[in-house]
């Protein structure tokens, strides 16, 4: 069954305390344990959509939510009794370019544990070898776990940061165009690693790669200006999307 | 939908080309076509050769319109309408090329039946001859004018081609019933007059393409439009 996991409901953003809304009035409903892809041009509001999700925009002093709510689990995640810590371990998130810790491949992954105060050896071991695993890449480093980090490829880089994000087992993980920097191979490994991940999270990933968007993705939402244009299956976005303006977006008829 | 250009010219530049590419084959086809009736009825041997020999440049544009869509979706990557179109057209352009094979199997008994003496019976081809004719005219607009509506029209006009073709089976299987010096000519016939007809049905799938990549609706086999 895929239950709505997050619901948006007539969301609005600013940057700048309210006069203007980068996001303007969004409703948006993701399924559990499905793949959901955000597209469109630069600039409107998919990353800050994304972004939302997790409250990684309160680090931003003049951020506000404008209007609307974000539910997870029916949970409004701006309530007063959610603590933005507590809903990033819930809600992980894999940024466009890799950012591992200059630690061991080890540390990297077992570090979301210890600071939760998790110290035994065994279950650190356990949940690393899980992580790892988790994102195809055990087999690669499975004898070097305490070599740096810094030292893997760009790909590799990218799956231990999918590996550390899985580590405390959220519920969904974010992803900012994860393989943006990465060549076609280790795009490729990553997008295995995400239709893999699907059976366990729901991910919801920003591109700018209509074909990505189009291999990984179960539903799609195109934004354009703030305002979401049309939402529904992938394969009815790609194939045949009911707004004209996504169809001259994903077609490159965009001026 | 879309009414505006792309942003890459070339893009523009390889749709369209394919586009008059498949709509080109679409005229050399009828050509054959039309030859080959001119040749049956005008007992003009020297026309049926030409429609066996002209077989060749459509065949030719059907390679080239097949490695051109494989170019063009491997550099463009089409989405949407875009691909659509590009499938549509490799479709089309294979139900072309059938329709012209089936010129050249009618200019080929045609060949056989001029060898001998003149039937007035050969009359009885035209009326499927003229309605397959419209119905390929037809389709092939349809694809070029990106016409549901006429395309849709196409699929109304089998009704009238199945009644032409049984009237004309009819008449040729009643004179092979009896002994009959020219039994060889209207055992040709039979088969010309399927060809003429199968060369209708191809124009059938040739519409049912072309909704598809209007709607983006798939209506073969009894599916019918949704509004």
């Amino acid at each position: 069954m895929n239950s709505q996991l997050i619901q948006l409901n007539d969301l609005g953003f600013s940057y700048d305390q309210g006069k203007t809304e980068t996001i303007k009035g969004v409703s948006l409903d993701i399924p559990e344990k499905q793949v959901t892809a955000f597209i469109g041009p630069s600039g409107c509001g998919k990353s800050t959509l994304l972004r939302c999700l997790n409250r990684m925009n309160d680090l931003i002093d003049t951020a506000k939510i404008t209007r609307g709510s974000i539910k997870i689990l029916g949970q409004d995640i701006h309530a007063s009794d959610v603590d933005a810590i507590e809903l990033r371990k819930h809600v992980g998130m894999v940024f466009q370019k890799y950012n591992p810790f200059p630690k061991s491949i080890y540390e990297n992954v077992a570090y979301g544990l210890r600071i939760q105060g998790i110290k035994n050896k065994d279950v650190l071991d356990e949940a690393v070898e899980r992580s790892l695993k988790g994102s195809a890449l055990w087999d690669e480093v499975k004898d070097r776990l305490k070599t740096s980090a810094l030292g893997l490829s760009g790909g590799q880089q990218q799956r231990l940061c999918i590996a550390r994000t899985i580590a405390v087992q959220p519920k969904v993980i974010l992803m900012d165009e994860p393989c943006s920097a990465l060549d076609p191979i280790a795009t490729a490994k990553v997008e295995e690693l995400i239709t893999e991940l699907r059976e366990q999270y729901t991910i919801v990933i920003v591109t700018h790669s209509m074909q990505q968007a189009s291999r990984v993705s179960d539903r799609t939402a195109f934004f354009y200006l703030g305002e979401l244009i049309e939402y529904d299956k992938t394969n009815t976005i790609f194939q045949n999307p009911s707004q004209k303006h996504t169809e001259d977006y994903i077609s490159g008829r965009f001026g | 939908m879309p009414d505006q250009i792309h942003i890459l010219t070339e893009f523009d530049q390889a749709l369209s080309d394919l586009k008059n590419n498949t709509l080109e084959m679409g005229v050399l086809t009828k050509r054959n076509v039309e030859n080959a009736f001119t040749g049956l009825t005008q007992r003009d041997l020297a026309i049926c050769n030409q429609v066996i020999a002209d077989d060749e440049e459509v065949d030719q544009l059907e390679i080239q319109i097949d490695n051109d869509s494989l170019q063009l979706m491997a550099k463009f990557q089409p989405f949407a309408s875009d691909l659509r179109l590009v499938i549509t057209s490799m479709k089309i352009t294979h139900d072309l090329e059938r329709i012209s094979d089936h010129a050249v199997s009618i200019a080929k008994r045609s060949r056989k039946i001029i060898k001998y003496g003149d039937l007035e019976e050969i009359s009885l081809i035209e009326p499927s001859y003229n309605q397959a004719l419209k119905m390929l005219d037809s389709a092939m607009a349809s694809y070029s004018e990106k016409c549901t509506q006429q395309a849709l029209a196409v699929l109304a006009m089998d009704d009238e081609l199945r009644k032409f073709h049984k009237m004309a089976t009819k008449a040729y299987t009643k004179k092979l019933e009896e002994p009959c010096e020219n039994y060889k000519s209207f055992l040709n016939l039979t088969f010309i007059i399927r060809w003429v007809e199968r060369i209708g049905n191809l124009s059938i799938n040739i519409a049912e393409d072309v909704i598809f990549m209007e709607s983006a609706q798939d209506i073969r086999h009894g599916g019918e439009l949704e509004e």
